[in-house]
């Protein structure tokens, strides 16, 4: 392994954040189509211009890395890899746009969604639930569920899931993973007993 | 065709990430099916509409099929850097630790307690947020293993899931862990 300089650094960073982002933007791109949210899908769209611009951002940084002639296929593949994510993210706003236009009502899209393996859900934390004023990082709702919040609705406004964000009674979460999640997430939000000794093998 | 594109972007970041043709080329087949799957779509859907409202409703399924159909063209996009040997720096090896939902790679040692046992009674989504991708078993690849896949020593899989789970799967693979909690 080479040394990792401060500017290799920053290029892995912002490599990071464009995958993450763009694979973000998918899940609540479909999301939006199952709830029909014109909210979610501003969302998205709001994404796709932060992915452009760090994508932007991404490319100078590569270009003035001050890469050696040898190493010219190394940084050619690094910069093919950000275009992917731009186009992964062009996409998610393609499918935020069939929401946004209106379209997205058809019977059948909900069937493909709900079909699908993974799966999105919304589940509402009741005051009794043990998440209210835990941090997601505490909270370890993947390891306890399977699934993962995309997305918490608190009133009118979304928020982005961050480790520190703090889970309130009334919040919205919105979650995808596999099915039998679903039962696992709704539990815990609600405050139902009995959820962590069926972890055990 | 959601599930085949966004398994064949796991599958593409696994092939750049392990450099391995093999996976890269499982990609691109995956890729002609979701082409094909996307003109059938188109077909159905043209055949469907027979009134001005019918074509309203269909055309959100056309676009996000076409959606689909992009991601799994920049999926191929990825597959293209390791078939034609461009490969990749190594920081997108460090770039991946630092994911919030990483690629790993475990080889099942013959004292794994998953040894023997069905993917779907294992429930590894459920219990440790680890989604299987694809198993590598002998000269063979099961890309998207089913349910009754049954876990042989010596498979190598590739799976995406957050850190800890990640860990956990390793352990549990590599026997030195014996129980999920």
């Amino acid at each position: 392994m080479p040394p990792i300089g401060k500017t290799f650094k920053k290029i892995a960073d912002k490599l990071v954040l464009l995958k993450d982002t763009s694979e973000l933007m998918i899940d609540l791109a479909y999301s939006s189509l199952l709830f029909n949210s014109q909210e979610l899908a501003e969302e998205v769209h709001v994404l796709e211009e932060l992915v452009d611009k760090l994508h932007t951002e991404f490319e100078l940084l590569v270009l003035s890395s001050g890469f050696k002639p040898e190493e010219s296929k190394d940084f050619l593949g690094l910069i093919r890899l950000g275009v992917v994510t731009e186009k992964i993210a062009d996409a998610a706003a393609e499918i935020a746009g069939v929401v946004l236009r209106g379209l997205g009502t058809h019977p059948v899209l909900r069937l493909v969604i709900e079909e699908a393996e993974e799966t999105v859900t919304q589940a509402r934390v009741s005051e009794k639930s043990l998440l209210v004023r835990k941090t997601l990082r505490d909270a370890k709702i993947p390891e306890e569920t399977g699934m993962w919040v995309l997305a918490l609705r608190r009133g009118k406004n979304w928020l982005r899931p961050k480790p520190e964000t703090v889970i309130e009674a009334g919040d919205a979460l919105i979650a995808s993973g596999y099915a039998e999640g679903v039962k696992d997430l709704k539990r815990l939000a609600s405050g139902s007993p009995s959820k962590q000794s069926r972890l055990a093998l | 065709m959601k599930n085949l594109s966004e398994l064949m972007i796991d599958l593409a970041y696994s092939a750049a990430l392990f450099n391995s043709r093999v996976l890269a080329e499982e990609v691109l087949e995956l890729e002609k099916r979701v082409d094909t799957l996307a003109y059938l779509l188109d077909m159905i859907a043209m055949l469907a509409v027979r009134r001005a409202e019918d074509a309203e409703d269909l055309v959100g399924i056309s676009m996000v099929a076409a959606a689909a159909d992009k991601i799994s063209d920049a999926a191929a996009d990825i597959t293209a850097l390791v078939l034609r040997g461009i490969g990749v720096h190594p920081i997108l090896r460090e770039a991946f630790k630092g994911m919030e939902e990483m690629l790993t790679r475990v080889e099942f040692k013959p004292t794994s307690i998953l040894i023997g046992k069905k993917l779907g009674e294992l429930e590894l989504a459920a219990r440790i947020g680890v989604d299987i991708i694809a198993i590598h078993r002998g000269e063979k690849w099961i890309v998207n293993p089913s349910h009754d896949e049954v876990m042989v020593e010596n498979d190598v899989l590739i799976a995406r899931g957050a850190s800890i789970g990640v860990k956990k799967l390793e352990g549990l693979a590599d026997g030195t862990l014996k129980e999920f909690e």
